[in-house]
């Protein structure tokens, strides 16, 4: 499998562990734990082992961004590595995330 | 009467039985056939619309040159002869791949042309775009990434603001170098309502060259799943520099496909080249022609 997702949840806090790629293909695999956040407070994605992601990728982290709105959770980035911190920087989805989350970066 | 009519019923549905694979396998020929033609028929009107009139002016030329990695793709770009005399140039980006996210290119693209008509700026452009493109974007959970620049041949000088695509690289002819564009960053389309765009700008001299370009280029692979990268494109860009704007355009189509070596397209490529040219040697009878030259 080109990517799987670990997920840890305790106290309120949910970890989604990313590894191996994720773009056009793969994506839906991701979009899948979507649905399933129920109860969140803080939801902390991992990026340290993600190999690749490409627009339909950030397409899915957006998803999360914009969901974190509607359930009221704060979101959390960490193990970004300079490849990935260069896309989302280009892209604009710091300032997507700062503006849901009250002008907090959340990146780690 | 009874016995032949039941075993005709009888014989009729074995028939059924043994011609429905092959009926339904019909079926499903015309259907593909049905939606291969309509594919074409799309890329078709894609590709026309891509590959439109380039307009000619005097102190350049632009082009631009597009590759799905499928049939059809979201890569977008586009020139537009404003009334000024400036020339505008967009390219961008759409989220996803193949025929939805071609499908919202040409919104982009329609976007583009009416933001073009109302607005004085790349700046403002994208902000235009930004308002009448947000909600759609947002419900579809899809983005846009796109890079405008106006570009003024009287003064040489080109304006730019960026909506989360790539820097373009700025070739300089004289120096011989290759580097980005002074950064200015956005958010991308559909990102965030209400969005104003900052603005960079550049004086362009004779014989330089804006390249600007999606991110299909740099992460084309090899066979090995190597990408193309920056190094192999400035090279590409440096070793073809004093070519005519197709031939450097072409060139660097043929560097990343020497480089792939037949490995199928993952992202779709796609340029857009600005070259300046002779604007000196040009500009009085550029200058006659134009009446709103104070504009900036």
């Amino acid at each position: 499998m080109a990517l799987s997702i670990q997920k840890e949840s305790s106290n309120g806090t949910t970890v989604l562990k990313i590894h191996g790629i994720l773009d056009i293909s793969t994506a839906f695999i991701l979009e899948q734990f979507i649905q399933e956040l129920e109860n969140v407070r803080e939801l902390i994605i991992d990026f340290s082992n993600l190999e690749f992601i490409d627009s339909t990728g950030v397409g899915v982290i957006i998803e999360f961004i914009y969901l974190s709105q509607e359930k009221n959770f704060t979101i959390r980035f960490q193990g970004i590595d300079e490849q990935t911190y260069e896309i989302f920087e280009t892209i604009g989805l710091f300032k997507v995330l700062e503006a849901f989350q009250d002008g907090h970066s959340n990146v780690s | 009467m009874k016995n032949s009519s039941g075993r005709g019923y009888l014989m009729s549905f074995i028939k059924d039985l043994l011609f429905f694979p092959s009926k339904i396998s019909d079926e499903k020929q015309i259907i593909d056939k049905t939606l291969e033609r309509e594919i074409h028929l799309a890329r078709n009107i894609q590709m026309k619309l891509l590959n439109g009139k380039i307009p000619k002016f005097e102190g350049g030329e632009v082009l631009g040159l597009s590759l799905p990695a499928r049939l059809i793709g979201g890569d977008y770009y586009d020139f537009y002869l404003l009334g000024n005399g400036k020339i505008r140039v967009v390219i961008g980006d759409v989220m996803g791949k193949g025929i939805p996210a071609a499908m919202l290119m040409i919104l982009t693209r329609g976007a583009f042309r009416s933001a073009s008509e109302s607005t004085d700026s790349p700046g403002q452009t994208l902000t235009a775009m930004n308002q009448a493109l947000y909600e759609d974007l947002r419900t579809l959970k899809s983005f846009v990434t796109l890079f405008c620049a106006d570009w003024d041949p009287q003064t040489g000088i080109l304006t730019y603001a960026n909506a989360g695509h790539n820097l373009p690289l700025f070739i300089d002819g004289k120096e011989r170098i290759v580097k980005e564009l002074p950064k200015v960053s956005g958010i991308m389309i559909g990102g965030l309502p209400n969005q104003v765009y900052k603005e960079g700008a550049i004086h362009l001299k004779n014989e330089d060259i804006v390249f600007f370009y999606t991110d299909g280029i740099l992460e084309a692979q090899n066979k090995d799943g190597d990408q193309y990268k920056m190094e192999r494109l400035v090279h590409a860009l440096l070793s073809n520099i004093d070519k005519e704007i197709k031939e450097i355009g072409q060139c660097v189509v043929d560097s990343v496909n020497e480089f792939t070596e037949g490995v199928p397209q993952k992202d779709d490529i796609t340029m857009v080249l600005l070259k300046v040219s002779n604007r000196k040697a040009k500009i009085s009878s550029f200058n006659s022609s134009i009446t709103n030259s104070k504009e900036r």
